[in-house]
């Protein structure tokens, strides 16, 4: 039986489970880290302003301005069209194709993980943004006027993004589980279908207000560009306190289901060799046995167990924000589930460190080297000489990885304390008040980071 | 200062997480390989369901000692027929299998059906239809390809009689007591029916499939494959770095096995077998397949 998540498509290399002292080590240190936490928060909110400089005009003016504005959308259209090209016309080989890892590895990971440090780099580069503001124009010049745009429905807020999230990573590792439907010519139409989608929805409601509530790549990279330093206020390029661009991100509704989306996401692709195995074999053969096939058992079982940590996840979050809700004096429920879920922002990038980084690392010189020069596969160009380069797979030791994927949850442990205790400051006047609201946070913060230890542990088992 | 209900908490915290720490300790030692190779199995022989007819009250002991020299295989049966020659033979597989016991055992496989390369132990009974054996040979049956000792009336057809119990939870040894001298053609299934067999002890029963293959030393662990499956799934090769990274694949129809992330191939036969040995410097978790297949036969493990 074909059962294999991504990595298997694309590097044929796994991460060993993290051993049971590293486990321990780490699980405790999360639980004391914790209590300091707690004991030793301050007393006024220190990242609930920007607190942002400004770098210079001339940076500004460089970085910001038309030309840089026009040379990076049009590298984003460039990239976004070499993929479908290479997806299409390419070879069949998920691991030999530009468009599986440039997509799914270089891009899909690369953007939250640079981002959390830098910024939004996605903006910049997204291609459809791009394509939508040169219609736009167009239209401009030709009419004379600007494109009327319905009026988005408030109340939709993020959910379009949301649940195009768990779609791209639905189509990653249960759709294209073990290679069966992830082929570059399948993700090549996907990618198509979807550039049609967002440029209809664009059309309908605007460019701008579509990437930041509907298109799922803004959304979900934009979501970790809150994280990082850097940012544009006013058409000038500014430095801001990390992490305090976060405090005002999930304003926007449907936001949390976002960023729960992204923890689900993650938990499951770790999961499913590992924590959920058995059950999932179990309800697959459970399917086959009412005569379903194979393929199709294998997705339903997929889907059924990707949703059951949807819920999951945002249960435990659901159990938080209603905990909070007994503290003397404190918000509406309502107030309390959008004003507390920027702080799984940290859990979330903590997440996607934790599973995918040696992935990460491997893969990406497999795109600077064979997949740049040999974008299709075909083994006919050479362009950059680097196409007969293998991955060096021996660059990362495990013990390494080991220390990288639990050092990230106990880092993402702590910011996403950090946040949540800044947030309870500025909702309960009262400093006692507050730190008991902050019981409860800590709670899901330690159920986060053990189950992401616990999932890491029994990983490939 | 610190007052009660944070004190509360740091013992609440130490407490769990010394509980946490102790969960995790708990179960590092448990994949160790089966100790101690000097000991001995034994199974007791019990008649088979479809022993031929006079052979209900055959009972016996059987016992496979290993030592560093080699194996001896000792038989101990009564409640047979009168001044009967009779023939065990050591066989694979446990005494609950459709065909009892399975293939013979050889040293190596697929090479002769006769002693040395299997162990057959030969006896007459005596006027009280008890009698004993005892084989011994130089090289020592690696540990779970014992699986049952299976019975026979020498008498040249085939007949097993009993099959004995072992204790041990190992993978599985039996040794068969056969009728008759020969055996099996091939390493593939006996030909002789049911009936033939009188009794079978288990000895290490048979193995479980999937399961992690004990690495003894010296031992070279050998992935079969069959219409282009791993037989017994997926195997999974633990090692450590730094190590020789040693197996081999013995395969039924021609095949590439290509050994990812280190990127070794090598082609094996249609029937021949193939040895892996190569420095286990890369850690992590990388897949053996048959590369035009497209199909996983083992999981390398290397931990650091």
């Amino acid at each position: 039986m074909n059962f294999l998540p991504l990595a298997h498509a694309l590097a044929s290399r796994q991460d060993l489970p993290v051993p049971a002292w590293l486990f321990a080590w780490g699980a405790s240190i999360v639980l004391i880290v914790s209590f300091f936490a707690l004991a030793a928060g301050w007393r006024t909110p220190r990242f609930e302003q920007l607190h942002a400089r400004p770098l210079g005009a001339a940076a500004s003016r460089v970085l910001l301005g038309l030309p840089m504005q026009v040379l990076c959308g049009a590298i984003g259209v460039f990239l976004l069209g070499l993929a479908v090209y290479a997806g299409l016309e390419g070879t069949e080989a998920p691991d030999r194709n530009f468009a599986l890892t440039f997509l799914f590895v270089t891009c899909w990971l690369g953007f939250p993980f640079f981002s959390a440090i830098f910024g939004d780099l996605f903006r910049p580069f997204n291609p459809w943004r791009a394509i939508g503001r040169v219609a736009g124009a167009g239209f401009q010049a030709i009419a004379g006027q600007r494109a009327a745009h319905a009026s988005y429905p408030e109340k939709l807020g993020r959910w379009p993004a949301a649940i195009g999230l768990l779609a791209v990573v639905w189509l990653e590792v249960v759709y294209g589980k073990g290679g069966v439907g992830f082929d570059p010519q399948t993700i090549a139409v996907a990618t198509l279908i979807y550039s049609g989608y967002t440029l209809a929805m664009m059309a309908v409601f605007g460019v701008e207000e579509w990437c930041e509530r509907g298109e799922v790549f803004s959304v979900y990279f934009g979501m970790f560009g809150r994280l990082g330093i850097f940012g544009s206020e006013d058409g000038k390029l500014v430095r801001r306190r990390p992490f305090s661009a976060a405090t005002t991100w999930a304003t926007v509704p449907g936001s949390a289901a976002v960023v729960i989306a992204s923890i689900a996401t993650t938990s499951f692709d770790g999961g499913q060799e590992g924590a959920f195995k058995d059950a999932i074999e179990s309800l697959t053969e459970w399917l086959e046995g009412l005569g379903i096939g194979l393929t199709a058992s294998l997705r339903i079982s997929g889907t059924v167990f990707m949703l059951l940590c949807f819920a999951g996840v945002g249960l435990i979050y659901m159990l938080g924000i209603r905990g909070m809700r007994t503290v003397p004096g404190a918000p509406s429920l309502a107030k309390l589930r959008v004003g507390f879920a920027h702080t799984l922002i940290p859990i979330a990038l903590a997440y996607l460190v934790a599973h995918y980084f040696s992935f990460f690392v491997f893969q990406e010189q497999a795109q600077f080297t064979f997949l740049l020069s040999d974008p299709l596969g075909t083994g006919t160009t050479d362009l950059f000489g680097t196409a007969g380069s293998g991955v060096d797979y021996s660059i990362l030791s495990a013990n390494a990885i080991w220390y990288v994927q639990v050092g990230s949850l106990i880092v993402g442990h702590v910011l996403g304390l950090m946040l949540a205790h800044d947030r309870a400051l500025v909702y309960w006047p009262d400093y006692r008040n507050a730190t008991a609201s902050q019981y409860w946070m800590l709670a899901v913060m330690v159920a986060f980071t053990c189950f992401g230890l616990y999932l890491l542990s029994v990983a490939n088992g | 200062m610190m007052d009660a209900k944070k004190l509360t908490m740091v013992l609440l915290v130490l407490v769990v997480a010394s509980a946490f720490a102790a969960c995790g300790s708990s179960d590092e030692n448990t994949n160790e390989t089966n100790g101690d190779e000097s000991a001995a199995v034994n199974g007791g022989f019990e008649p088979l369901a479809d022993a031929p007819p006079g052979y209900s009250k055959v009972a016996g002991e059987a016992e496979l000692q290993r030592s560093g020299a080699g194996t001896t295989v000792s038989i101990a049966i009564s409640g047979l027929e009168p001044k009967t020659a009779y023939i065990a033979h050591l066989h694979t597989s446990g005494c609950d299998q459709a065909d009892p016991g399975g293939p013979h055992f050889q040293f190596q496989k697929g090479g002769s059906e006769e002693p040395p390369n299997e162990i057959h132990l030969k006896f007459t009974s005596d006027a009280n239809g008890e009698g004993e054996a005892e084989a011994t040979s130089g090289r020592e049956v690696p540990v779970g390809e014992a699986g049952s000792i299976v019975l026979h009336v020498d008498d040249g057809s085939h007949h097993e009689m009993a099959a004995y119990e072992t204790g041990e939870a190992e993978a599985g040894t039996a040794l068969f007591v056969h009728e008759g001298q020969h055996h099996d053609e091939g390493s593939g299934e006996p030909k002789h029916a049911h009936s033939d067999k009188i009794a079978c002890a288990e000895l290490e029963g048979t193995p479980t499939g999937n399961q992690e293959t004990p690495i003894a030393s010296g031992e070279v662990p050998t992935i079969v494959v069959r219409n282009g499956e791993p037989v017994g799934g997926i195997q999974e090769l633990e090692f450590t770095a730094g190590e020789e990274v040693r197996f081999r694949v013995t395969s039924d129809q021609a095949e590439e096995i290509h050994v990812h992330g280190y990127d070794i191939s090598q082609d094996v036969p249609a029937g021949g077998t193939i040895e892996f040995d190569f420095p286990a410097e890369l850690e992590g978790i990388y897949e053996a397949e048959l590369e035009e297949l497209g199909v996983q036969i083992a999981e390398l493990r290397i931990n650091p």
